[in-house]
C-alpha cells in the first residue's frame, strides 16, 4: 500500500517534471523574436504590421514579445544585451538612451541598407552611433513636445494662439479670470514634469544654434544662461502666478488630459502622443483639443520641440541577421513603417519616411503639429536626441521647480551637477 | 470592564482590516465593471452600465490567449517548485535538526546568507546559460526552489526540533530504512509546517513577478503577473481592462488561503517558537 503511495508520488514528480519539459522547444523554419513595446496602440501596429511581413515571407515567423517601457524597459535592455539573451530584433529608444546601450558592439550596422535614403536626415542622426554608423529604422511617428490646448476654451473668450511668452501668459490670466485653470501640471505622473523645460529646446537653439554641441563638451551650462536657463523660468512663471490647477500635486496624466479635452484646464505642456489617449478615452471631444510649440521670446522664431520616435534594431547576438533584416528593410518601407499606423487610425505626428503622408482625416493637434513641419526651419528635435548628456534627476528637478519648492537659477546649477556624473560615465571627452 | 475593552478593540480591528483588505478589493471589482472612459476617472463611484464580461473576454483573448498560456505556466511554476521545495526544505530541515555535525555552523550560516544576500540578476543568467536552462520553465523553478529554499528550511528545522527523538528510535527499531523513518514517520508529523509553507510559498511564487521578468522571455514563456503589461504602459494605461486582469489573477491565491486559512496560523507559530 506505501510502497504504490510512493511510486505514486515518485510518478507525479517524473510527470511534472515532463510536462515543464514539453514547453520550450527549438522551432524548425527561420523564426525571429521581436522585442515590441507595450503601448496599446504600438502592440496594434507590431501584430499588423507582423501579419504583413508573414504574409510577404513565409518562411520567416515572427514571434511577437511585449515588454514594459520607460525605466524596467532599460534594464531589461541592458541585461539582455549583456547576457547575449536579447531578441533577435528589438525595439528600444533612440537619442541618449541608444547611445547608453553601447550600440557599436551590441547592434548590427544597417549604414549600408539602401532603405537608409529614404529615411528623414532628422531621425538618422538620433541613430548615429559614435563611430558614424547607423544603427536603427524609425518604428513609430514623430511627436511634437509642447502645448495641448482646450479650443473651446480660446472660442470662447476669443484668444489666438500665442507666438510669445507674454501673449501666453496673457492669456492665462483671461482664462484664469474665465475660472478655469490655465495651465495644467500633473506631477503625480512625474515625468510629465519635464515638458517645460524639454519643450523649450527649440527656442534654445534658436537663441544658441551650437548649444547641443557645446553642452555635449562640457562648454555649455544651464546655470548662468539665461536663455538656456528659459525652460525652469517658464515653470516658476506659471507657478508663482498661481495659474496651475489645484490638485497638480497628485494629479496623473490621465487627469491631465480628462481636464483638458472637458474644459477644467486650457494648456497642458505634454507629447503629442496623448492624442491617442484621448481619442480613446474621450471621441467625441478629440477634435477641441489643439497644439501649439511652447512659446519663447521672439515672435519671428517661433517653433516647436519634436520627439523623435523608438526605433527598431537588430541585436548583434542575433543567429538569424539576414532574415532578420529583412524585418527591418519591411518596418523602413511605406508598406510595413506607416500603412498599418494609418489602417489602425493611430496617428501621433508626422512619419519619418519619404513617401508616407498623413491621411486628410487626423486629430486637429496632429495637424497643428503637421503644420509645423510644412513651414521651414520651425521644428528642432529635443535636446536628448542631440546630445547623449541627460541627467538621471532631471524629473525630480522639474518636480520642485514646478511646486516653487526651487529656483529657477538653483535648479539649473543642481542639474548641471547632475548630469556631470553621466557624462562622466559615458566617457565623453571634456567632462 | 475589560470585557468592554476587548470588544471595542475587536471592532477597531474588524475596521481597520476592512479598510486595509476589503475596499481595496471592493475597489478592484467595481473597476473591473466599468468601461474604459469610466474607469480612467479611477474614483469609487457605482459603475455606469455591465461592462464586465465585455472586459473579461477582452482581457482573455488579448495578445492570442496570452492568459491561459500564462495560467498554466505560473500554476506548473508554483506546483512543481512547492512540491520541491517542500520535499527538499524537510530534508534539510530534518537532518540539520537530528544530527550534530560539526559543520552545522557553518550550514546555517549559509542558509541565513541566502535569505540575506539578494541575489544578482546577470551572473544568474549566465549561470542558466552555463546549465541550458535559460528561458525555459525547469530553470524558471529551480530559481523559486533556490530562492525560497531557506525560508522555508528555517520554519522546519524549527519545527523538528519539537519532535520527539524517541520517535525515529522507535521507526529504527522496528526496522525502518532512513528513508522510511523520513516519508513515513517525520513527514506526516510535519504537516502544520507543510500547510504553512504550501500557502506562503505558493502565493509567493505564483505572485512573483521580478523573476520571471528577467529570467524567463518569450512570449511563450508568459507568467499571470506579467499579464498586467499588456494593459499598463508608460503613456497609455486602460484601467478597466488592468483590474479585471488583477481580478482574475487575484481569485487563485485567494482560493488558497480560503482553504488553509485555519491551518496557517497554527503552522507559523509552530515552526517559530522553538529555535
Amino acid at each position: 500500500m506505501t510502497m504504490i503511495k510512493r511510486r505514486a508520488l515518485v510518478g507525479l514528480t517524473a510527470g511534472l517534471l515532463a510536462m515543464t519539459g514539453m514547453v520550450g522547444i527549438a522551432y524548425a523554419q527561420t523564426s525571429l523574436t521581436l522585442f515590441s513595446p507595450n503601448d496599446q496602440a504600438a502592440v496594434a501596429y507590431t501584430e499588423a504590421m507582423v501579419a504583413a511581413f508573414e504574409a510577404a515571407n513565409p518562411d520567416i515567423k515572427v514571434e511577437i514579445e511585449v515588454g514594459p517601457g520607460g525605466t524596467e524597459r532599460d534594464n531589461m535592455v541592458k541585461s539582455r544585451l549583456a547576457t547575449g539573451t536579447m531578441n533577435d530584433v528589438f525595439v528600444y529608444n533612440t537619442g541618449s538612451l541608444f547611445q547608453a546601450i553601447n550600440p557599436v558592439q551590441s547592434t548590427v550596422d544597417l549604414s549600408s541598407e539602401a532603405y537608409m535614403s529614404t529615411i528623414l536626415d532628422s531621425f538618422k542622426q538620433t541613430v548615429t552611433a559614435t563611430d558614424g554608423t547607423l544603427h536603427g529604422v524609425p518604428y513609430g511617428q514623430a511627436m511634437g513636445g509642447g502645448v495641448l490646448y482646450n479650443k473651446r476654451i480660446y472660442e470662447e473668450l476669443g484668444l489666438s494662439v500665442p507666438k510669445t511668452w507674454d501673449e501666453f501668459m496673457a492669456n492665462n490670466a483671461k482664462i484664469k479670470e474665465a475660472g478655469k485653470a490655465p495651465v495644467i501640471q500633473t506631477f503625480g505622473d512625474t515625468w510629465t514634469s519635464q515638458l517645460f523645460f524639454l519643450a523649450d529646446y527649440y527656442n534654445i537653439q534658436a537663441v544658441e544654434p551650437d548649444f547641443a554641441a557645446k553642452y555635449t563638451t562640457n562648454e555649455a551650462k544651464y546655470a548662468g544662461n539665461v536663455a538656456a536657463m528659459g525652460g525652469f523660468q517658464k515653470q516658476a512663471d506659471v507657478y508663482n502666478a498661481g495659474y496651475l490647477n489645484e490638485d497638480y500635486g497628485a494629479a496623473v496624466l490621465d487627469d491631465g488630459l480628462r481636464m483638458l479635452a472637458q474644459g477644467d484646464g486650457a494648456h497642458y505642456p505634454m507629447l503629442t502622443f496623448a492624442v491617442g489617449t484621448i481619442a480613446q478615452n474621450y471621441p467625441d471631444l478629440l477634435n477641441d483639443v489643439g497644439y501649439f510649440g511652447l512659446p519663447g521670446n521672439d515672435a519671428a522664431k517661433n517653433g516647436t520641440t519634436v520627439w523623435m520616435p523608438t526605433a527598431l534594431y537588430i541585436s548583434a547576438n542575433s543567429p538569424n541577421v539576414e532574415a532578420a533584416k529583412k524585418l527591418v528593410a519591411f518596418v523602413a518601407s511605406k508598406e510595413g513603417g506607416c500603412d498599418p499606423w494609418v489602417e489602425l487610425n493611430a496617428i501621433t505626428g508626422p512619419f519619418l519616411i519619404q513617401g508616407c503622408e498623413l491621411p486628410a482625416s487626423v486629430p486637429t493637434a496632429v495637424s497643428d503639429l503637421g503644420a509645423y513641419f510644412t513651414a521651414e526651419g520651425q521644428t528642432a528635435p529635443a535636446l536628448e536626441f542631440l546630445s547623449p548628456v541627460k541627467g538621471p534627476n532631471l524629473e525630480n528637478i522639474t518636480v520642485e521647480v514646478g511646486s516653487g519648492i526651487r529656483t529657477p537659477e538653483d535648479a539649473a546649477a543642481l542639474y548641471d551637477e547632475d548630469v556631470k556624473k553621466q557624462a562622466q560615465q559615458l566617457g565623453l571627452p571634456g567632462w | 470592564m475589560k470585557n468592554r475593552a476587548s470588544v471595542i478593540s475587536g471592532i477597531a480591528a474588524i475596521v481597520f482590516s476592512f479598510f486595509v483588505f476589503v475596499i481595496p478589493f471592493l475597489f478592484i471589482i467595481l473597476m473591473s465593471f466599468k468601461d474604459r472612459q469610466q474607469a480612467s476617472l479611477r474614483d469609487f463611484s457605482w459603475p455606469n452600465g455591465f461592462h464586465l464580461w465585455d472586459n473579461l473576454v477582452a482581457v482573455v483573448s488579448t495578445r492570442n490567449w496570452m492568459m491561459v498560456t500564462a495560467f498554466i505556466n505560473s500554476s506548473l511554476i508554483t506546483v512543481v517548485s512547492v512540491t520541491l521545495l517542500i520535499v527538499l526544505a524537510a530534508m534539510v530541515g530534518f537532518v540539520l535538526a537530528r544530527r550534530k555535525a560539526k559543520w552545522n555552523g557553518t550550514i546555517e550560516f549559509l542558509i541565513l546568507a541566502g535569505l540575506m544576500i539578494p541575489p544578482a540578476v546577470v551572473p544568474t543568467i549566465w549561470l542558466l546559460q552555463g546549465l541550458k536552462l535559460f528561458g525555459t520553465l525547469h530553470g524558471m523553478i529551480l530559481i523559486q526552489v533556490a530562492y525560497n529554499l531557506p525560508f522555508s528550511i528555517i520554519l522546519y528545522r524549527a519545527f523538528i526540533a519539537t519532535i520527539p527523538r524517541e520517535l525515529d528510535e522507535a521507526a529504527i527499531i522496528d526496522g525502518a530504512r532512513p528513508l522510511d523513518v523520513f516519508f513515513r514517520v517525520i513527514l506526516p508529523l510535519l504537516w502544520p509546517v507543510t500547510v504553512t509553507n504550501i500557502v506562503v510559498q505558493s502565493v509567493g511564487i505564483f505572485n512573483d513577478f521580478t523573476n520571471p521578468l528577467y529570467y524567463l522571455p518569450g512570449s511563450s514563456n508568459a507568467t499571470v503577473q506579467l499579464t498586467l503589461y499588456n494593459f499598463q504602459s508608460q503613456f497609455n494605461t486602460s484601467y478597466n481592462l488592468l483590474f479585471t486582469n488583477i481580478l482574475l489573477i487575484t481569485i487563485p491565491p485567494l482560493i488558497v488561503f480560503l482553504f488553509f486559512n485555519r491551518q496557517i496560523v497554527a503552522g507559523m507559530t509552530a515552526g517559530a517558537v522553538k529555535g
